[in-house]
């Protein structure tokens, strides 16, 4: 009898132990992976937000998946769009070898390679105002990320998420991020090599 | 500061009692008479000695080390003809008619500086007060306005950090950045972010990093990482501080309040992360560059002989911006934003990637997380 009393003490006591010993709700968490959890059950947004940042900047919004958010307008930003404006005759027609530098000489493919890759992987000649997907569908400049996504699939996953390149302003909702040409430059995708952009000396002199 | 109730501590000079009455022969409290040190002492010798040189600082505490000393008459009255003409000169130049106001009111004005309390500890009232100070302050100084917030943290935002070691290329722009926006001494050359140059395949050795290149990046056979301060959710920087000047806000910003530091570096010893720096110099920003954009705790201007580190620019991120390295970096290394909404990219980077961070093993729980492709 007296060890059955013991026991039921013990067990209430122990009970209570479990009740007490853990702070919930006193702020303390045994991770920060726990607090965040925790903390961003009864989420509700902020007062801060981005809209003001991004006010002068042209976007559209763009639903990927799961993912909806804002990309900066493209067309606008291509000083001789549209396109058709010169190309209002075929390609072919355009072409000469007479040695005179003519318009886009400048331009250099540098991506992949001329087996995977030609100016017609992404221009339509029929369609100058358009893209086009490897399939032959149309693709607006604006959504050219479409294109990109093709074959960059990790990248396209990374972006949609938000792993793979930049916010266009701040961090705060609504989210407006940078689309792939905003960095890159889709005839030459790949950074160059170059100079740090500062250079402490003070460090060089202790290492004398 | 209208309060009656004080919420730090002042100095009360009149309560301070004599205990120790342990001196040497020769009358000194301080520093040795000379008479104990010819020969090889023995043990209690050596403790009598020792009593003697610092008897009262092994018993008394704090104020009283200073203010309770036996000093003969000819001290006490130099002592006091000292602070009573430092008194003087700064009733003088408050009250005076002759002087202008201006230099009236800056008098007025370093006065409540000298003696406001510690920012943790302030209301909204009085941090808007210190820094409507310091704003006027830096205005009859130096003829110029400058913009400065004591903004608290949002509800429900905490601030985390992600960095791509696969983006990271080497180029520093975040670090040419971070020196302007917070207006680093440019004497000393102060950086709060580092990128350590790492050869493939070592791994992160930082022994054998070179966090002081300059040649062409990237470099061959070379992957780079940024370090700065982690903000850690248990700093240990925070528990070491002996005056309470630095400390961990809502929104997971680990802070320092210049003035209130009295620069004995313990942070700096305490932080496993190389993430704090310390002003030997007075910082010096020719006065075009400086930031007029400033916050409390983010880049006002310091002083010699303080803390200071990366606050990821809570002038800018309080307001919604993104860090000035965040915005500076050509690759989209670094990623930004709040940990407690659960639809912003650092969450699906935290969810998706597969991060890691320095030294979890020591519980600091840095809010600072390290990714690849």
């Amino acid at each position: 009898m007296n060890k059955y009393i013991l026991h039921t003490l013990g067990c209430i006591v122990l009970f209570l132990l479990t009740l007490s010993s853990c702070k919930h709700g006193e702020e303390e968490y045994h991770s920060i992976t726990n607090k965040i959890e925790a903390k961003s059950k009864n989420y509700h947004g902020t007062t801060i937000s981005s809209e003001s940042l991004i006010e002068g900047i042209e976007t559209l919004k763009i639903t990927e998946g799961e993912h909806t958010f804002l990309i900066p307008e493209r067309k606008s930003q291509i000083k001789s769009y549209k396109c058709t404006e010169c190309h209002n005759q075929p390609l072919s027609k355009m072409q000469s070898n007479d040695g005179l530098k003519k318009a886009h000489w400048d331009i250099k493919l540098s991506h992949a390679d001329v087996n995977t890759m030609n100016c017609i992987t992404c221009h339509n000649g029929d369609d100058m105002d358009n893209l086009k997907s490897l399939t032959g569908n149309t693709i607006d400049f604006n959504r050219s990320y479409k294109l990109c996504s093709q074959c960059h699939t990790n990248q396209f996953e990374d972006w949609k998420g938000g792993a793979h390149g930049k916010k266009v302003a701040g961090w705060a909702p609504p989210r407006a991020s940078m689309t792939c040409v905003n960095c890159h430059d889709p005839h030459k995708p790949a950074f160059e090599s170059r100079w740090p952009s500062v250079f402490n000396t003070q460090k060089a002199k202790e290492r004398e | 500061m209208s309060d009656t109730t004080k919420k730090w501590f002042s100095l009360n000079l009149g309560n301070s009692k004599t205990t120790s009455t342990d001196t040497c022969s020769c009358g000194k409290s301080s520093g040795g008479c000379g008479s104990h040190s010819d020969y090889q002492m023995s043990n209690e010798d050596f403790d009598t000695a020792v009593d003697a040189a610092i008897g009262d600082e092994r018993k008394k505490d704090g104020f009283d080390q200073v203010f309770d000393v036996q000093m003969d008459r000819r001290t006490a009255f130099r002592k006091l003809t000292a602070s009573l003409l430092i008194g003087a000169g700064a009733v003088s130049s408050s009250c005076s008619v002759i002087t202008d106001d201006k230099s009236k009111e800056k008098a007025q004005i370093d006065w409540e500086e000298q003696f406001k309390g510690n920012y943790k500890l302030m209301n909204d009232d009085e941090k808007k007060a210190t820094v409507d100070r310091l704003v006027r302050s830096y205005q009859i100084r130096k003829g110029k306005t400058i913009n400065m917030s004591s903004q608290n943290a949002e509800k429900d935002v905490l601030f985390g950090y992600a960095f791509n070691i696969s983006k990271c290329q080497g180029y520093m722009d975040c670090v040419s950045a971070c020196v302007k926006e917070n207006n680093q001494d440019r004497n000393s050359e102060m950086q709060y972010i580092r990128i350590h140059e790492m050869k493939d395949g070592k791994g992160f050795n930082f022994n054998e990093a070179d966090d002081n290149y300059y040649h062409e990046v990237p470099a061959e056979g070379h992957f780079y990482m940024g370090t700065q301060c982690f903000h850690c959710d248990n700093p240990p920087c925070v528990d070491v501080c002996p005056v309470q000047a630095t400390w961990r806000e809502e929104d997971g910003l680990v802070v320092v309040d210049y003035d209130w530091c009295v620069g004995c570096r313990y942070c700096m010893a305490a932080c496993p992360y190389d993430g704090r720096r310390f002003n030997w110099s007075t910082p010096e920003v020719p006065e075009e560059e400086i930031n007029k954009n400033q916050h409390y705790l983010g880049n006002r201007m310091r002083k010699k002989g303080v803390m200071e580190k990366c606050t990821f620019c809570v002038q800018r991120s309080r307001a919604g911006k993104n860090p000035a390295c965040v915005e500076a970096c050509p690759t989209g290394a670094r990623i930004f934003g709040n940990l407690l909404d659960p639809n912003s990219t650092i969450r699906w980077v935290l969810e998706n990637k597969k991060v890691f961070r320095l030294k979890e093993d020591l519980g600091t729980e840095p809010k600072f997380w390290y990714f690849m492709d």
